[in-house]
């Protein structure tokens, strides 16, 4: 699972799952709707900045440090995001959706910095839960979530161990030669996960 | 005498176009009972057969008076699956997360929830390692935490498909000892560590899909020793 989860006591920490994810959705609705101006790349950095400044994420600037962490991370999103639209759209548009973009990201990650999964896992299956009178199954949809995102960093883990696998047989980085051994690796796993869940009484 | 808590009768298992299982009959009653076979035997197959994995496609079959094919979940909810790669049973971000993920079902008040995974940790000794991410775990703790996650819900019958096979020495005794403690579980282990399977009451032999031995652990293991000698 990607775990993003850093344990505090502050009251975003506090807050329940469930209003927790509509505030933030809502937040992060709001900036993504913003116009494509220079003043929205402003307003979505100061959104970021006073979102992780109030959080209480931790003491002193632990927040920001945090944000710096979460931006360093969204490098190269941001620079694909920037340079692609640079060259299409012009450097207004460009600056502003690109700083929407981050914006909506690292604002979204507060959810899972300050919510535990099970937490989050809860919250949404109660969601979903009215649902059911059209048929849903709002435990099966929560599940199906939360193993999505904990399957990323094992496919992760698999990807690194083909391509190990391969330099140690002399084989360059190539996507060709690493696509079909990785699927394999990933169906492999998929078909694994499915009797964990069974054998741990998922239907 | 009771009757055989693991008890088949003609069971054939065919998979496309294998017959991986052919013919298989066999009442097992010991508390701990070791399958053991080389690769490609069946063994696997036996035990995804128990787990309720995979259907027989011929004979009759009765896992603690439940037949798998038509009481699939009751049957779950009685037993526990432990496999060779932990990766694959790890579902939730934290070591406690995960542990009470397998309680998820019962849907138990927050207090008997915390004491039960509590207890569980701390027999698996990962108290300390509670909230740490599952996955930056090492092999040894990962097959502590599946098995963990795997005991916490008190199964009358543990299968363990290989679940030493990815781990060093010491960590395998660590795995070991928990599946062989008597507490109040059954247990049919897959394994190719002949001095684990010698620990257990009774071994059981598959070669070729068929069963070619069933007896006490010494008579079982000569048997294939010799074989694996020729």
């Amino acid at each position: 699972m990607l775990t993003l989860y850093r344990p505090g006591t502050g009251w975003l920490h506090r807050m329940p799952a469930g209003p927790k994810l509509l505030l933030i959705l809502s937040v992060v609705l709001v900036v993504s709707l913003l116009p494509a101006h220079w003043s929205t790349a402003a307003i979505a950095a100061l959104v970021a900045i006073v979102g992780y400044t109030v959080s209480g994420l931790g003491p002193g600037l632990r927040g920001i440090r945090e944000l710096g962490h979460q931006m360093f991370s969204l490098r190269w999103i941001m620079v694909i995001t920037l340079v692609s639209q640079l060259i299409f759209m012009g450097p207004e548009p460009a600056v502003a959706n690109t700083a929407r973009v981050t914006a909506a990201i690292v604002l979204a990650a507060l959810l899972s910095l300050t919510t535990r999964v099970t937490a989050l896992l809860d919250a949404i299956e109660r969601g979903l839960r009215p649902l059911e009178r059209l048929g849903l199954d709002a435990a099966r949809c929560a599940l199906l979530l939360t193993v999505t995102i904990s399957t990323i960093p094992v496919l992760g883990r698999r990807a690194a161990e083909v391509r190990d696998a391969q330099r140690a047989r002399g084989a360059r980085n190539n996507p060709q030669t690493f696509v079909i051994p990785f699927l394999i690796v990933a169906l492999k796993h998929a078909d694994e996960l499915g009797d964990a869940l069974t054998a741990r009484g998922v239907r | 005498m009771s009757a055989p808590a693991i008890r088949l009768k003609d069971v054939g298992v065919r998979l496309g176009e294998v017959d991986v299982l052919q013919n298989l009959s066999l009442d097992l009653q010991a508390r701990t009972v070791a399958v053991i076979g080389e690769n490609g035997s069946g063994k696997s197959t036996f035990a995804r057969l128990l787990g309720g994995l995979i259907n027989r496609t011929s004979g009759e079959l009765s896992i603690m008076g439940i037949d798998p094919a038509r009481r699939a979940a009751e049957l779950r909810r009685r037993i526990a699956i432990v496999f060779s790669n932990p990766d694959a049973q790890i579902i939730m971000p934290t070591v406690a997360e995960d542990v009470a993920f397998s309680l998820r079902a019962d849907r138990l008040p927050p207090a008997e929830l915390t004491q039960r995974v509590g207890a569980a940790m701390e027999r698996f000794g990962l108290t300390e390692l509670a909230q740490r991410p599952s996955h930056d775990l090492s092999g040894g703790q990962k097959q502590l935490l599946a098995l963990c996650g795997a005991m916490v819900r008190n199964p009358e019958l543990v299968i363990a498909d290989e679940p030493t096979a990815y781990l060093d020495a010491r960590n395998a005794r660590r795995v070991a000892e928990h599946l062989l403690e008597d507490a109040g579980h059954r247990l049919v282990l897959v394994t190719h560590d002949l001095a684990l399977a010698a620990r257990c009451e009774q071994v059981v032999l598959f070669a070729g899909g068929a069963l070619v031995g069933l007896g006490e652990p010494e008579e079982i293991i000569s048997q294939y020793e010799a074989v694996l000698a020729c």
